[in-house]
């Protein structure tokens, strides 16, 4: 476009940066909270303290939530990768309307509100004995994470060249030798990028979590969510800054990998 | 021998996908026809529920509340994004790649630490209202807590980037070439941008709008703890029928008016917007 001069570019600067600090500051805000001395939280604090994070580490209950949600995770992460890098094999083996509808049923709990999914597992699992129990939870969880699984395994499965697979199996190679030579290695930055996600989606998760969570099993998010409702406790924010600095580590675990499938 | 290669690649397919849609079944499609069989099995009557819903003012101010909201969320998010995206179109290097994790980290961050940071900010004596008062903009603190400007506040928050994205992926697809010849023939920057950039762009921004408006029907957690008694939403709503009135039949049937409104929208949206190609920008 033609140049528009700078008091156009400025606004457009501007706004954008405006726009930038809203989505951002509030995320940050929740970490000056969390090192509060007072009881009631303030930010910025008025005087600085460990105080609440002595009390998030010292309490059996928050603790056995974090617990709770790293157990969660990480059995609806090795479920989701096992789940959807096989279906996301399988996809990409049939073509047509057959792809596109099955596509869309692996896809549908990310379009149906996740209130109506939870109530609806809700349900049904009181019956099957789901609700309050880690498997309950862990099932939910990779309902919302196999999508990211199926989508990011399903995107670098476009970069395997038919011809290689048909290379290998001319040379010899059995069906599982293809797999763990040439598929494998295409496909493991979508696979791990697949894991992250999971892993960050199911430490997030809130809704279906709320609805089948029990005294037993109860996650991280879930105990923030019953401990909002009744104070704003200091410890909230601890709890909050703890989750916000897992979700960057994982993140940039994740962006260093992918640095290093792409050279 | 052909015939028997290409069972053993069908049979080899069916293992693969089997898995995952054994799963699925079990777990999202059989819960759902289940509630759908609730919604329509109350004891008063097949229909009684989606009447009771449809019927009744109380339970019809909550989805009519729920339009607003996502109305106006999608509305404000698009604007809001539209110079956004612009902006990252301009931008390279160091600062693109800032910018650019600017709009997707808080998609990792989780609804819950945003909606609690902003009970934080927002709070009658919290930063927010401290500086409105201390530069003399208002005489008392403000109440944005528990009534709907909260809860714009927090669902715009959680949903522009998802405004902004198809945004820039479609600004990005723009040739500058049709603006230069644009320029060319004399048009001003303003007449430029209303002919040629805007149509160019209105696919982007039409994604940016069905997505914010789609995910905004469903929110649950923003409003409920950001919005008040007053201003329920269908989600609070469902969440209310189920575990404090105990009315699976009316929860079912809210749940599945509120499907019905989804698809409904996918499907007109689905004529007028490539939603695919913006999915993928994500």
């Amino acid at each position: 476009m033609r140049d528009r001069g700078a008091g156009f570019r400025f606004a457009v600067h501007g706004l954008g940066s405006a726009v930038l600090a809203f989505l951002l500051l509030p995320i940050l805000a929740v970490v000056p909270a969390s090192f509060n001395h007072g009881t009631f939280i303030r930010i910025p604090p008025e005087t600085w303290s460990l105080r609440w994070y002595q009390r998030f580490f010292a309490d059996p209950e928050w603790l056995s939530s974090l617990w709770t949600s790293f157990e969660v995770a990480v059995i609806a992460t090795v479920l989701s990768v096992l789940l959807g890098t096989s279906a996301a094999l399988g996809l990409a083996r049939v073509g047509g309307r057959l792809r596109a509808t099955l596509t869309g049923l692996v896809l549908a709990p990310m379009i149906v509100p996740v209130v109506v999914t939870a109530v609806a597992l809700y349900y049904i699992g009181r019956y099957w004995g789901l609700t309050g129990t880690m498997l309950g939870l862990a099932v939910a969880h990779v309902l919302m994470c196999l999508p990211f699984v199926v989508l990011n395994v399903g995107v670098s499965l476009r970069g395997l060249d038919p011809t290689w697979l048909r290379a290998a199996e001319g040379l010899g190679a059995s069906p599982a030798r293809v797999f763990l030579t040439v598929t494998m290695p295409t496909i493991l930055p979508g696979l791990f990028g697949g894991a992250v996600f999971s892993l960050i989606t199911s430490f997030d998760e809130v809704v279906m979590s709320i609805f089948l969570a029990g005294i037993r099993a109860k996650t991280l998010p879930v105990k923030m969510w019953e401990t909002v409702r009744l104070e704003f406790s200091p410890v909230l924010s601890v709890a909050s800054t703890l989750l916000i600095v897992l979700t960057v580590v994982l993140f940039g675990l994740f962006r260093l990998a992918d640095r290093r499938a792409q050279p | 021998m052909p015939v028997t290669t290409t069972m053993r690649r069908h049979t080899a397919t069916a293992l693969l996908l089997l898995p995952a849609l054994l799963f699925l079944a079990l777990s999202f499609v059989a819960p759902m026809l289940i509630l759908f069989k609730l919604s329509v099995t109350a004891k008063e009557g097949p229909l009684w529920a989606y009447g009771e819903i449809l019927g009744n003012a109380v339970y019809l101010r909550v989805f009519w509340n729920t339009l607003v909201v996502a109305v106006a969320v999608t509305a404000i998010s698009v604007i809001a994004a539209y110079p956004t995206a612009y902006m990252l179109t301009l931008l390279k290097g160091w600062a693109l790649t800032l910018a650019v994790y600017g709009v997707l980290f808080p998609l990792w961050i989780s609804v819950l630490i945003r909606t609690f940071s902003w009970i934080l900010l927002l709070e009658k004596n919290g930063p927010v209202n401290r500086a409105l008062v201390a530069s003399g903009v208002v005489d008392g603190p403000v109440q944005f807590l528990f009534n709907n400007t909260g809860v714009l506040i927090g669902m715009i928050h959680v949903l522009l980037p998802y405004a902004i994205l198809p945004i820039y992926a479609n600004m990005l697809r723009v040739d500058g070439r049709l603006m230069l010849a644009s320029d060319g023939l004399a048009a001003s920057p303003w007449m430029t941008f209303r002919r040629v950039y805007l149509p160019l762009t209105m696919p982007g921004v039409g994604a940016g709008a069905v997505f914010v408006f789609l995910l905004s029907l469903g929110f649950f957690i923003t409003p409920a703890l950001l919005g008040g008694i007053s201003n329920l939403t269908v989600a609070m709503l469902i969440e209310l029928l189920v575990n404090e009135r105990l009315i699976w039949s009316l929860a079912a049937a809210a749940s599945f008016l509120l499907l019905a409104a989804i698809a409904a929208l996918l499907a007109v949206a689905a004529r007028f917007v490539p939603l695919g190609t913006a999915l993928e920008a994500r």
